[in-house]
């Protein structure tokens, strides 16, 4: 099982995504800022990080410009769970290296394992588009 | 002629003191007259201007920052036209950074004859500011008007999913209640605070080359798993007969596609198919969304993008939709200067169809 950083301001869905995730066996550390976030990754390895958009100290965007390891090492995932839909934050966390981002409100506890354990696996759920040629 | 001296100063000091800048042409477009405003907007002095060629020395730029060519200035337009021309741009200013404007530029017309064109330009800076304000708070709201909702609904699926012990059916009738409005509470609120970007003309739409396959593909994890709940077979294919990309919002772009194809799940049985297919055509790209639903019934299907308008067989079907759905993408697709249409047939499914131009223009604010 993985180990996994989820960092996240909202205590009670910091506390439910910790649940989920050991619940799945997986190993968590949490953290309720991206400053606190690159604390905690001094003593903690993590293979992803559940990472929140929006927080006080530090935001998402904010970590990962600081945090160093997703250049260096490709393997980290960075999954962003924000409810900032199609904004233009989630297009900026894409290009600092986020692996993938999901709207929170809209995603059940079972589909977080599941997006979790595909991001983890690098499974994309993406459907490659079937190219048709255009009748001439 | 003492009489028409006096004519003359007056209407010298009448241009001098009107309130926004003005600046005259003549009819080959050099400048011959402006007053203080202008040449405080922009930086230079009248000496600085006077008989130069008013779009050689007044740069206009887009709010993206591109340039704007010279056939698409206003000043041209109104030269080319003899109408009048209303637009909202980027003036440069002699030191280099951009004024916003709203500008409108008339011909001058004296017995007949073309004699030049008159342009009033206003500052709009403070009205932009006030604008991003607006989205701003929009934005901030829905944000937090969501992180509750998602602790609700988060703590209500773990107590569903059996994290916290085991449950009776009665339970969990319950929370599936609860479950089902929480997401209708989610959808409401997405689509509330578009309506509102929309109506009160402070949807942002920042054009951008990008491709439009790309941008589908990075929706298709989502609704993926919206199509999996129901079991529906979602596909996306692409006719790449022309480029797929195009200069327009991608944002908006993804939220219409978004729209389209929940509603396209939402409306369709069980084990059902949803196809999105994008037609890249010369002068625009069209985006198909088709099911295999339960249709729209042909006396209702001119109602279909009124606000909240729901067909008759839906509502026996589906009791939680707002109607507000396709008034939304209407809205969006509008902003993007695009059309949609449709055919439906009760029974067999509906084909959602709408094209966006290869070439983007700034639409009219909406009333």
């Amino acid at each position: 099982m993985a180990r996994i950083l989820v960092v996240e301001d909202d205590h009670d869905l910091n506390k439910a995504y910790c649940i989920i995730l050991k619940h799945e066996g997986h190993e968590v550390v949490t953290a309720y800022d991206g400053k606190e976030a690159l604390e905690k990754l001094n003593n903690f390895e993590p293979n992803l990080v559940l990472l929140d958009l929006l927080m006080p100290v530090m935001g998402g965007l904010e970590f990962l410009e600081q945090w160093e390891a997703p250049k260096k090492n490709k393997k980290v995932k960075i999954l962003i769970f924000t409810n900032m839909e199609n904004s233009p934050e989630v297009a900026e966390a894409y290009k600092l290296g986020a692996s993938r981002c999901i709207i929170k409100s809209w995603t059940a506890p079972h589909n977080l394992a599941r997006v979790v354990s595909d991001t983890l696996h690098a499974k994309e759920i993406k459907a490659k588009p079937t190219k048709a040629k255009a009748a001439a | 002629m003492p009489q028409i001296t006096e004519q003359q100063a007056g209407a010298e000091a009448m241009f001098a003191s009107i309130g926004d800048g003005a600046i005259t042409t003549d009819e080959y477009g050099r400048i011959t007259r402006v007053n203080p405003v202008a040449q405080e907007l922009l930086g230079f002095t009248e000496a600085e201007l006077i008989g130069e060629w008013f779009p050689k020395i007044i740069v206009a730029v887009n709010f993206d920052d591109s340039t704007i060519a010279l056939l698409d200035r206003p000043i041209t337009k109104t030269f080319l036209t003899g109408k009048p021309v209303v637009a909202k741009l980027n003036y440069r200013h002699k030191n280099g950074h951009n004024v916003p404007v709203s500008i409108t530029a008339s011909p001058i017309i004296f017995e007949d004859k073309p004699l030049g064109c008159i342009e009033v330009i206003r500052d709009i800076t403070l009205e932009q500011e006030i604008d991003r304000m607006k989205s701003e708070f929009i934005s901030l709201a829905s944000h937090q008007l969501r992180t509750p909702l998602s602790a609700v609904k988060t703590y209500t699926h773990m107590l569903a999913d059996g994290y916290m012990g085991k449950l009776n059916p009665a339970q969990k009738q319950s929370l599936a209640t609860i479950i089902s409005a929480s997401n209708r509470m989610n959808e409401l609120i997405s689509t509330l605070l578009n309506i509102t970007r929309i109506e009160s003309g402070t949807i942002a739409v920042t054009p951008k080359s990008f491709k439009l396959d790309s941008a589908i593909e990075d929706l298709m994890p989502e609704l993926g798993l919206m199509a999996k709940d129901k079991s529906i077979k979602l596909s996306f294919v692409t006719r790449d007969s022309y480029s797929t990309s195009l200069k327009t919002d991608s944002l908006i772009f993804k939220e219409i596609v978004t729209n389209l194809v929940s509603n396209a799940i939402k409306y369709t049985p069980r084990s059902g198919t949803v196809t999105i297919t994008l037609k890249p055509r010369r002068a625009d790209i069209m985006i198909e969304v088709s099911d295999t639903g339960w249709g729209i019934p042909k006396y209702s299907q001119d109602q279909v993008f009124s606000k909240f308008f729901r067909a008759d067989n839906i509502i026996k079907r589906e009791t939680t939709g707002t109607g507000l759905g396709l008034y939304l993408v209407k809205g969006l697709i509008g902003a993007l200067n695009g059309k949609i249409w449709f055919t439906s047939e009760e029974g067999s499914g509906t084909h959602f169809f709408f094209s966006l131009p290869r070439q983007h223009r700034q639409p009219a604010k909406p009333k």
